[in-house]
């Protein structure tokens, strides 16, 4: 029988707010263990959850940025469990009074049209503290870690409308660059803060039946997302030939291995109404503050790149897929440069530099103006590609002006015509027998010429000059 | 420094605030409200030796306005009911002008009726419960008893209004909240709760009567009014207090805090045994009874809650009929401050818990339904948030009435 997937995802973000979401701890779990706590992310007696206006400011933009209808009154509950990372015996969540319900984003589906994907809600929800398992001497202990207990979450339920693991990777992808975009979480899966947990059934192709469903964690890449749920498509399959039933359990994935194994039971405490929080209740003027301050998203911008600078529509998306970049682009435009070129060096030389050195472009030393300096002197013909490319890598953490870079690094171009002249001659007569093949015909041997020029003119050779030249001479 | 009476004994309760409302006023507080340093064990094991870190806002007001905190009384376990409870022996033994007590059910005014003093319980949401280290958080506050009901409602209004650090109160309670001391002019009318006449003894209606008639001598108006689902008072107390109460206790679990089991070879087991050795009895099977409703039966506490806010919308309704209830405060053949299981409990308080369910301020007044030398306890029952119109109300009745004190 052909079987088809039924996923969805339900993801887990950070907030990046400055606090913790009931108290005025400092958000930062990375700091040595335990040190950001109080009595309110303890849970000592007597201390009351205070919910962060931030936080929930944060939330609202993330929500608005999904497309999702913020509701005008939202509530917090007790979800009851008993584990060493609860301080309190339940976790402050939203279940029966979401913050957000009804949202979508859209994809590139695997057939290359446009899917809508919905989202079934999105609630807050604080996280818990982290375990360390341990041993001493020959003990196992395990400590807690309480730094991360009380940071805001949100917690984003899709519905189950994807169908492969191409989609389920476009929408962690596209939703991840919408939430950047409001500045509300830095959403990294190799760092946990954003965590991705997919929810995996099959059925016979054709059919709207709803499976038991499988929960997979522990994916901390997009890649890992399509790998588990694809291997997750696999195994179910083999089952259900094979004849056996699909337990209601939680696998986790195991990125060395590639496979996935199971967990635990899927346990579902109660959730009851929190007597202490206080209800949010959304007033109109607020929520339209809130619209106000979120900023042009990805889809929009590039919609504009395409009108405005000429992209094609591939270039217009690439570009607009992170904010920084797409404002930086915008930046280096003011300076009247021709859009196209700009984004191609952009992509094929500042974007794979940044990548190298592991670095946003917030954190380089690079502006939009002086990137756009370089870009005119490569328009000028004062340097060639090769040098501006050099000159590009210094800047990034360098704070001289381009010129300066220039000047002191002997990059300009070298267009001195007598000089280029006197160098070929003197490479033609050192190569007398190559010399003699391109004359029979060989004209592939001319590339071989250039290259000897440029390296023998420490890539200042202007590339339009030499090639003239040495047209002239073996012609 | 704890005692037969004392949990903790202040050694230095004189207040800096001198001129306060409450300057010279000596309080006594349960060892469930935080004040630095002090044991605040709630009487239980679960907080054994736990020492508050910081004062809770009932605390920094009442030392602002001049009270000298003179000790923690001892309390039942978590507050829940009144076994063990010795604030009013503090009070009685002159010690003190005021005791809090936690009104959960009903402990407060009970108490006071017990040994015929005024005890207050005011609306939820009126007063902080920032320290306060509670058990069912949407029906507890701080109860107020003394012998003199302008020191009750003097402490209310220190203790009373807006604190940031307590998000769950209402931004509206705080309009009116210099607490007046002056007794209401207009004429007003009481309604008399037939269904909870219904339940009286024969002794205990005489007694009530005695009270009606004294009020009326002092200028009450009674009418009979019927709020038919009186009895579901008690079950919707129980069952949404108990699933608060599992969630609430839930953070007792011996890991920062509290007696620690010595035994049990993992995490869970050392949950399951300390917290299997610091809870009494009756504790155990309320939060077991809580547990129950949250894991197993969640449709019922669904069900009690909407039941609470029909209760809620019969009481407030009636009170757009008359200015206030008069209830009987205690059952005369219930011992309360002896009761020691759940049915037993929730029968010595059938009278005081509507009160807590819907969140109204309720005023126990001594002295007036007396009959063969026992004080049934009268309580005066407003709408909730208007506590000072209650106060208005208690000040006129009992400036006329004989056994108040004098106004």
């Amino acid at each position: 029988m052909k079987y088809e997937a039924v996923i969805g995802l339900e993801i887990h973000v950070q907030l990046n707010s400055a606090t913790k979401m009931f108290c005025d701890c400092p958000n930062r779990p990375g700091d040595e263990p335990n040190r950001n706590t109080c009595p309110i992310c303890l849970w000592f007696p007597g201390a009351l959850p205070q919910l962060s206006q931030e936080a929930l400011e944060k939330a609202v933009l993330a929500c608005l940025a999904l497309n999702c209808r913020i509701q005008p009154e939202s509530a917090f509950d007790q979800k009851v469990y008993y584990y060493p990372d609860l301080p309190k015996g339940f976790q402050l969540s939203q279940h029966h009074k979401p913050l957000a319900r009804n949202g979508w984003v859209d994809i590139l589906g695997e057939d290359g049209g446009n899917k809508r994907l919905r989202i079934h809600h999105i609630h807050m929800e604080e996280d818990v503290a982290k375990l360390v398992h341990e041993t001493e001497g020959k003990t196992p202990i395990s400590l807690v870690d309480f730094n991360r207990a009380g940071i805001p979450l949100i917690e984003i339920v899709s519905e189950a409308d994807m169908r492969n693991p191409h989609e389920a990777m476009e929408y962690v992808k596209t939703l991840r660059g919408q939430l950047r975009y409001t500045g509300s979480a830095e959403c990294s899966l190799e760092q946990g803060t954003l965590r991705v947990d997919a929810n995996i059934s099959l059925r016979p192709r054709g059919t709207d039946e709803l499976n038991t469903k499988v929960e997979v964690k522990n994916m901390n890449s997009i890649r890992n997302v399509g790998d588990a749920i694809a291997y997750e498509i696999i195994r179910q399959t083999e089952c259900l030939e094979k004849g056996e039933p699909i337990v209601l359990h939680t696998r986790l994935w195991d990125p060395e291995k590639r496979v996935t194994a199971p967990m635990r039971g899927k346990f579902s405490g109660p959730c009851l109404p929190d007597p202490s929080v206080a209800k949010i209740v959304v007033t109109d003027d607020w929520l339209k503050e809130m619209q106000g301050r979120l900023p042009e998203m990805p889809a929009q911008k590039a919609e504009r790149f395409l009108r405005e600078y000429g992209l094609t529509p591939e270039e217009a998306s690439n570009m607009s897929l992170e904010r920084d970049l797409a404002e930086f682009f915008e930046a280096v435009l003011k300076q009247d440069l021709p859009s196209r070129k700009v984004a191609s060096w952009i992509f094929t030389h500042l974007v794979p530099a940044l990548r190298d050195r592991n670095q946003t472009i917030r954190e380089t030393l690079l502006t939009a103006e002086r990137f756009a300096r370089l870009l005119s002197m490569l328009e000028k013909d004062l340097i060639n590609a090769h040098a501006a490319k050099e000159v590009l890598l210094q800047l990034l953490s360098s704070g001289e002006t381009p010129e300066e870079i220039v000047e002191k690094g002997r990059f300009r171009q070298v267009s001195d015509a007598s000089e280029l002249e006197s160098l070929i001659d003197r490479i033609l007569a050192e190569h007398p027998s190559d010399v003699a093949d391109f004359r029979k015909g060989n004209a592939k041997v001319m590339g071989f010429f250039m290259g000897l020029a440029m390296k023998a003119s420490q890539g200042k050779g202007n590339p339009k000059l030499l090639k003239e030249i040495l047209t002239k001479r073996l012609s | 420094m704890g005692s037969e009476i004392y949990t903790h004994r202040n050694p230095s309760p004189d207040s800096p605030a001198h001129d306060g409302p409450l300057s010279g006023k000596k309080v006594v507080i349960q060892p469930n409200v935080a004040v630095r340093g002090w044991l605040c064990d709630a009487g239980s094991l679960a907080l054994e030796g736990y020492v508050a870190l910081e004062d809770a806002t009932v605390v920094t007001r009442l030392r602002k306005a001049g009270a000298k905190l003179v000790g923690s009384s001892r309390m039942s376990e978590l507050g829940f009911g009144l076994v063990g409870d010795t604030a009013t022996r503090v009070l009685t033994a002159g010690e003190a002008d005021i005791a809090l007590v936690t009104d959960t059910m009903g402990e407060a005014r009970i108490a006071a009726a017990g040994s015929g003093v005024f005890g207050f319980k005011p609306s939820f949401g009126m007063v902080s419960r920032f320290g306060l280290v509670g058990l069912v958080p949407s029906m507890e506050t701080y109860g107020i008893l003394g012998k003199r009901l302008e020191d009750v409602v003097d402490t209310f209004s220190v203790i009373a209004g807006k604190d940031m650090d307590d998000p769950s109160m209402p931004d509206e309670a705080f309009t009116a909240i210099p607490a007046t001391r002056e007794p209401l002019k207009l004429p007003c009318t009481a309604g008399v709760v037939k269904e909870c006449l219904a339940i009286l003894e024969d002794r205990e209606r005489k007694a009530f009567q005695t009270g009606l008639a004294r009020l009326e001598a002092a200028g009450l108006t009674t009418r009979e009014v019927s709020l038919s689902e009186f009895d579901l008072f008690r079950v919707v107390h129980n069952v949404v207090a108990s699933v608060e109460a599992s969630s609430s206790a839930g953070k007792y679990d011996g890991v920062r805090y509290g007696h620690r089991s010595l035994s049990g070879k993992n995490w869970n087991d050392m949950y399951l045994n300390s917290r299997g050795e610091s809870f009494s009895p009756l504790i155990k099977t309320f939060l077991f009874q809580g547990a129950y409703f949250q894991f197993e039966n969640y449709p019922a506490f669904e069900n009690a809650c909407r039941l609470r806010r029909r209760l809620v919308r019969a009481v407030t309704d009636l009170l757009g009929v008359v200015d206030l209830f008069v209830f009987p405060t205690r059952r005369l053949e219930q011992d309360a401050p002896r009761a020691a299981t759940i049915n037993h409990i929730y029968d010595a308080f059938s009278l005081t818990l509507p009160a807590n369910v819907t969140g109204q301020p309720s005023l126990q007044v001594p002295s007036l339904a007396l009959h063969t030398g026992a004080d049934l306890g009268v309580q005066l029952i407003g709408l909730r948030l208007r506590d000072s119109r209650l106060f208005s109300i208690a000040l006129k009745l009992s400036s006329a009435a004989q056994g108040g004190s004098a106004a």
